[in-house]
């Protein structure tokens, strides 16, 4: 009886010790992300693959908003102790974090990684801060020049109308006008703020030097370009004012059929393609003075705070979430560029890259595409602009006089944060 | 002994929660507004009253506190008049004045996140019902809220909209409590409606006057959510209120310390006011009817 019992309970206690370990071996990493409809269903699919091959790792993915949301969340949660273990952060804006700590330093991961070879420079170089590997990049973009060739045909422009400077653009937006105002249908959407910086490029400048880290917001092409934008809104009409006050409408008439032109990311392009099916053409971005576009997307960073088992897991899943396998699978479900040098070989991509020219513009864009700089007063003067930008589109305050008061506040935001 | 205690242990879970959720938070808060923090770095250095100094001395300070006392002037008369207006017809107990009642409060238990975006498709320029309307009878588009004249006072209707019915629910109790008798004696005096009204309803119902003046001025200065989705503070400003620039400092904008500071001065100005309406309202208020 006595033996029985003996038996009994070293088998008990066999299986607590078993399903101690089992438990130990199961780790969760909370990930905050920005993705929801296709790009979320994209997401999911790559989650849902990554935890078939790591049994032992649970993802739990939340979807907490937009990228300023993100890190209007992060920034409250950092303090309180319950921020995520892993985060998507875009690629402009996580240089404070990674600052003043809150991300952890990937170098010595990706070094270890063979991924580091796949990956595109571009895409690399966007992850880095300060020499390290802060993020790494999960969806990159570019700005493109969508076109609604039913409109342009209803409008009398023929497809090929030229769309390069910003004179053949505004020609074009204000025949549409003219033509097809009356209807409710606009010339141009209002350019986002991912747009209005690839616009300003094209004119030769910058918001900000991402070498020397100079304040360009005053310079003349930077106000030259403003004018231009904010003219198509307060000057020529051939852009909807809510646009400015909500830049997602400008997106939003456009996949309703409601507007000529857009300037928006790759991101976009799925959506653009599922709402305007063969009515939508792809162009790359103007070169009204010189060819360039900026360099769009998140990357996935791990929080330093996280456990250092939590940590391994996180990094594996990045790791796996920029192979070439889960990179085909986003670039096939949503239009953002590949990042992984081997994204084309697979199978998903390679037939939608032969199938559908217009998501091969952004990749085309790449010759001409930068980064863009990311010191931690970039994160303040990206929330700023949105403000100035509605000032001076809609005709309340002079350009000029609007970005030299933008300038010099940005100048004392960049001296405060010690930069 | 224990039953000198026993009404202090009764409120004590009370006395925690609120030291919790209210007091602490609000002494961090003054805490903070002499530091200079982003939420981020591991320390908070001490800088006496920079930055009570630095809110001081911004336009986008004096603009909000415009911007926010603008609003309130119009907005809380407006709220107390329409409601003790639609009370007065509502008063009788019908099916109507009822079912009526009921649909009036109904915004007041909506999400206001809900409401916010419905209005701003409702007032888009391009695309809203109200332009669609203003088209149809041969009027041009207005831009409601992309004119900085305008758009203030679209957030005024919006929440007028929202919140009138809570203060008509409120009236209409206040004007039930009052005793008909006074009403039978005003008319075999012969007094006019409008008289009756000056004279008997108005001050009798003062308390409840005073009391949804008191909550309509603290929330007229703390708005945020139907600003936040529907105009974000623009444009340039013009809808910039108290909460949305706090808001915006600290959370947009990494300063936590000068956010703080401007919720320091938001929380004295309301406790100044509310002193001042106490003096100069309150003693005009008779409880005892």
């Amino acid at each position: 009886m006595n033996r029985k019992l003996t038996r009994i309970a070293g088998l008990g206690l066999a299986g607590l010790l078993g399903s101690t370990s089992l438990a130990a071996a199961e780790v969760t990493v909370e990930f905050w992300h920005s993705f929801g409809g296709s790009s979320g269903e994209a997401l999911a699919e790559i989650i849902t693959n990554f935890e078939e091959a790591n049994p032992g790792i649970t993802i739990e993915a939340e979807h907490v908003g937009n990228y300023n949301d993100i890190v209007a969340r992060l920034q409250a949660a950092i303090p309180a102790g319950r921020g995520p273990d892993a985060v998507i952060m875009e690629v402009t804006r996580y240089g404070l974090f990674a600052d003043r700590g809150v991300l952890m330093d990937l170098t010595d991961y990706l070094e270890a990684d063979p991924l580091k070879d796949e990956l595109f420079d571009f895409a690399r170089e966007v992850g880095v801060y300060e020499g390290k590997n802060y993020i790494v990049p999960f969806n990159s973009s570019t700005p493109v020049t969508y076109v609604n060739k039913d409109i342009f045909e209803r409008a009398g422009l023929p497809e090929d109308t030229p769309l390069t400077t910003y004179e053949e653009i505004l020609a074009a937006a204000q025949q549409i006008q003219a033509e097809l105002g009356d209807e409710g249908i606009y010339g141009i959407a209002a350019p986002g703020q991912f747009a209005r910086w690839g616009l300003i490029m094209d004119n030769d400048s910058d918001l900000i030097d991402s070498v020397s880290g100079e304040i360009l917001i005053d310079a003349p092409n930077t106000v030259e370009a403003y004018e231009w934008m904010a003219s198509l809104v307060h000057d020529h009409g051939v852009a909807s004012a809510d646009n400015v006050t909500d830049e997602n409408t400008g997106r939003d008439a456009f996949f309703a059929g409601n507007v000529g032109i857009m300037l928006n990311s790759t991101g976009n392009y799925r959506q653009s393609k599922a709402s305007l099916g063969d009515d939508l053409i792809v162009r790359p971005l103007p070169c009204n003075k010189v060819c360039a576009a900026p360099i769009g997307g998140a990357g996935i960073g791990i929080l330093s705070t996280a456990d250092a088992e939590v940590q391994d897991a996180a990094y594996d899943f990045i790791s796996f979430a920029a192979s070439a396998e889960s990179n085909a699978i986003w670039f096939a479900g949503t239009g953002y560029m590949p990042i992984n040098r081997n994204t084309a070989e697979q199978p998903l991509a390679a037939e939608t890259l032969e199938n559908e020219p217009g998501i091969r513009v952004s990749i085309e864009q790449l010759d001409v595409a930068r980064g863009r700089p990311r010191p931690p007063v970039v994160t303040w003067m990206r929330a700023t602009e949105y403000d100035m930008w509605q000032a001076m589109a809609l005709g309340q305050r002079e350009v000029e006089d609007t970005l030299a008061d933008f300038a010099e506040r940005t100048r004392t935001e960049a001296d405060r944060m010690g930069q | 002994m224990l039953r000198k205690l026993t009404p202090y242990l009764f409120v004590l879970p009370l006395l925690g929660f609120m030291a919790v959720f209210t007091y602490i938070p609000i002494l961090q808060s003054v805490n903070l507004s002499f530091r200079e923090w982003d939420f981020m770095s591991p320390t908070k250095p001490w800088v006496g009253l920079d930055n009570y100094r630095l809110l001081l001395s911004t336009r986008d300070f004096w603009n909000s506190l415009k911007v926010t006392a603008v609003f309130a002037l119009i907005s809380v008369p407006l709220r107390l008049a329409l409601a003790l207006a639609v009370a007065s017809f509502l008063i009788r107990e019908t099916a109507v004045s009822r079912i009526t009642r009921g649909a009036i409060f109904l915004p007041t238990v909506t999400s206001t996140v809900s409401i916010a975006v419905v209005f701003s498709w409702v007032f888009s320029t391009d695309y809203g019902a109200i332009n669609g309307f203003l088209k149809m009878l041969g009027f041009d588009k207005v831009s409601w809220m992309q004119d900085p004249e305008l758009a203030l006072y679209v957030i005024i209707f919006v929440n007028t909209w929202k919140q009138l019915g809570y203060d008509v629910i409120i009236y209409t109790a206040g004007l039930q409590a009052i005793s008909m008798e006074y009403y039978d004696a005003a008319a075999v005096d012969g007094g006019g409606r409008f008289h009756v009204f000056r004279r008997v309803t108005f001050p009798l119902v003062m308390p409840t006057t005073y009391f949804l003046l008191v909550i309509s001025v603290i929330d007229a200065f703390q708005v945020f959510t139907i600003v936040d989705v529907m105009t974000r503070g623009g444009p340039a400003g013009a809808t910039d209120m108290i909460v949305n620039m706090l808001y915006r400092v600290g959370f947009t904008l990494f300063d936590i310390g000068t956010g703080s500071a401007l919720a320091v001065l938001l929380f004295i100005f309301l406790i100044a006011l509310a002193l001042v309406k106490a003096r100069v309202i309150g003693r005009r208020v008779h409880y005892d009817s």
